[in-house]
């Protein structure tokens, strides 16, 4: 009994941790329309700025979170400014292959400017367990979900009453009549990206002072895409309920059959997902015309 | 395709000949004989770079297929490789059948998989059918990694080199022979594939495959096809991949080749037959120059960046080279070339 209730609680809040991420990619698409397969790679980026910040210059932790939130900001303008603009119009092949592109830019970048290939950030939580009930429960992850639950409000509120978040929504919804009720569709579209990174890096910053800055969290983006494909790719709402269903999924699935299928059980849920119900939990079925 | 001035065909049969007049003959004719003679001018340590440039080449003219053609985005085309290659390697090294034998059943396997992953795109299509991919990879990479009866997880398998008939591929120049003759077949093979009906369909369920289906193109039935065709033939180059190295591992089919595939194809040109090539050639010969002489040239004079920051040289050209391809030549390599033969034909006037 005791096992199961640990594994519920670490389960959901790991689950909490790939919601998070696939907040980033949903609000890119609700937007714009464009799959971002970087997800990793800017989690991974954001992450090592904040481990130069804190760790290499020895900045206070307030200055650093704040030089770190400015970096994502350019991050985002720059990405949207000089790689997805020229592309405004183009087949969505190559709107996924620039954002591989992109991927492996960001890769090679890291690899360029921090060689070392694994860094540890300064614990940002109180590391004490915390007992819930019966369990014990890592703190860190605690504070992860409750964070990312906070964003998950605070970008529904943004996108539902706030004048540029319904933008977003009509910009995703119909580009060129939007363009006619005098909306601006660049701003639009730099502010999501701007946002995703700076979601990004607060995902990153959690993420990497649980565990530490190496590869692992380019994989842990590929994971959070099977959040993204069960909760429906427009959904904050199903990223917030798929991301725990992921992280209990892959927490039973590691305790039923031994922990190495933890690695591959969100890539049979996608699987799964798309052939059974491809647009997801929450997502909205669009149905084509020619 | 246009023709030079003053060609005529009098029959169907020059009128849909690829190599059409009498230069084409004599350039194609060149062509081959250099590429006949290549190994025997080619220096040793170009030996790896062309023969990988093969292999490659077989890889991503089956992506093309897929990709570029049909317009089915294959996120996991090392994963498909990785199926084939081992199939290969157990039935040469255990089995013991022959080694034509094996590459035409790991082209198979390889193919049943991708059929099984490609199911979904019955319904889904762009980013759902991209992510499947990926999870096809990582499934694919997953099983191969812990299924270590067989693959012997991550030491790997040992495979000898091919032999057809006695006639042992033992070393670099007869396995340069054996590479380039299965890669020109299946250039051809593609080439000609794409101006058939089924070329013609894959090319139609591309631009609109909702306009396709109502035309009466069996939709489902050419993607699956689609994808049984682009990963036979990244079985085949698995195949012809194991063969070559000697040994293989799951590590060898890591995502990053996936997207390296992809990354060639855009390069040279999605949906036409040169773009594989142009694309397999360019990327690899710089990728390996990049390694194997300006990475150690970099690192020696850059002394004040940390050590070791040569080796995401290679990612970030190459994630930038796409990038720049997609924004100011989305149709790759091949179109420019294309442009230049036909402003060379014209010149001087402009069309």
């Amino acid at each position: 009994m005791d096992i199961l209730i640990q594994n519920i609680t670490t389960g959901i809040a790991t689950g909490m941790v790939y919601a998070l991420i696939a907040l980033g990619f949903a609000l890119i698409w609700k937007s714009s329309r464009v799959a971002n397969l970087a997800l990793g790679q800017l989690v991974l980026i954001s992450s090592w700025f904040t481990y130069s910040m804190l760790v290499q210059f020895k900045f206070p932790f307030w200055l650093g979170i704040i030089l770190t939130m400015a970096f994502a900001i350019l991050l985002g303008w720059l990405i949207e400014r000089l790689a997805l603009r020229p592309l405004i119009g183009q087949p969505i092949l190559s709107l996924i292959a620039i954002t591989l592109g992109l991927a492996y830019f960001l890769e090679g970048f890291t690899a360029f400017i921090w060689p070392q290939g694994q860094g540890n950030l300064p614990k940002v939580f109180p590391q004490a367990s915390i007992q819930i009930g019966p369990a014990m429960i890592q703190q860190e992850l605690l504070w992860a979900a409750v964070i990312s639950l906070i964003l998950f409000i605070l970008l529904s509120v943004f996108f539902k009453y706030h004048r540029m978040g319904i933008a977003m929504r009509a910009t995703a919804d119909d580009q060129l009549a939007v363009q006619a009720c005098a909306v601006p569709v660049n701003r639009v579209f730099s502010m999501s990206w701007i946002f995703a990174c700076v979601v990004a890096a607060i995902g990153g910053i959690l993420i990497s002072s649980i565990a530490a800055i190496n590869y692992g969290l380019v994989e842990t983006g590929f994971k959070s895409f099977s959040v993204v494909i069960l909760g429906g790719m427009e959904s904050f709402l199903g990223c917030i309920v798929a991301g725990p269903i992921i992280g209990l999924c892959e927490t039973f699935g590691g305790s039923q059959f031994g922990s190495s299928i933890k690695e591959v059980i969100p890539f049979i849920i996608i699987v799964i997902v798309i052939m059974i119900k491809p647009f997801g939990l929450f997502g909205e079925e669009r149905i084509e015309r020619i | 395709m246009s023709l030079p001035c003053g060609i005529r065909n009098f029959s169907y049969h020059t009128d849909i000949a690829i190599i059409r007049t009498k230069t084409q003959w004599v350039l194609f004719m060149l062509f081959v004989l250099a590429l006949f003679v290549l190994p025997i001018y080619l220096p040793r340590s170009w030996f790896d770079t062309v023969n990988s440039i093969g292999i490659l080449l077989v890889a991503v003219v089956g992506l093309n297929i897929l990709m570029g053609y049909c317009g089915q985005l294959s996120l996991g085309h090392a994963g498909f490789m990785a199926v084939g290659a081992f199939t290969s390697a157990l039935l040469t090294s255990n089995l013991h059948l022959p080694f034509l034998l094996a590459l035409i059943i790991s082209g198979l396997s390889a193919g049943i998989i991708g059929l099984i992953f490609g199911i979904p795109s019955l319904r889904v299509k762009g980013f759902y059918l991209a992510i499947a991919t990926i999870a096809a990879q990582f499934i694919i990479i997953w099983i191969l990694q812990n299924w270590t009866d067989i693959t012997h997880g991550s030491n790997g398998l040992d495979v000898l080199p091919a032999s057809i008939l006695n006639w042992q591929f033992d070393s670099e120049i007869k396995q340069f022979y054996l590479i380039f003759a299965i890669a020109i077949i299946s250039v051809l093979f593609a080439t000609n594939l794409a101006r058939s009906r089924i070329g013609r369909a894959f090319i139609a369920i591309r631009d609109n495959d909702l306009a396709a289906e109502v035309m009466g193109i069996s939709v489902f039935s050419y993607k699956l096809l689609a994808f049984f065709l682009g990963c036979f033939f990244a079985g085949i180059a698995g195949s012809l991949y194991a063969q070559y190295r000697g040994h293989i591992s799951y590590e060898d089919f890591t995502f990053q080749q996936s997207i390296l595939y992809i990354g060639m194809l855009i390069v040279g040109g999605l949906g036409s037959s040169l773009g594989p090539i142009f694309g397999t050639v360019i990327i690899e010969t710089l990728q390996k120059s990049l390694t194997n002489t300006v990475a150690p040239w970099l690192e020696h004079t850059m002394t004040f960046m940390p050590t070791g920051f040569s080796s995401g040289l290679n990612l970030m050209l190459f994630g930038l080279a796409i990038i720049l391809i997609l924004i100011f030549e989305p149709r790759g390599l091949a179109h420019l070339w294309a442009l230049f033969k036909s402003s060379y034909r014209m010149w001087p006037f402009s069309y």
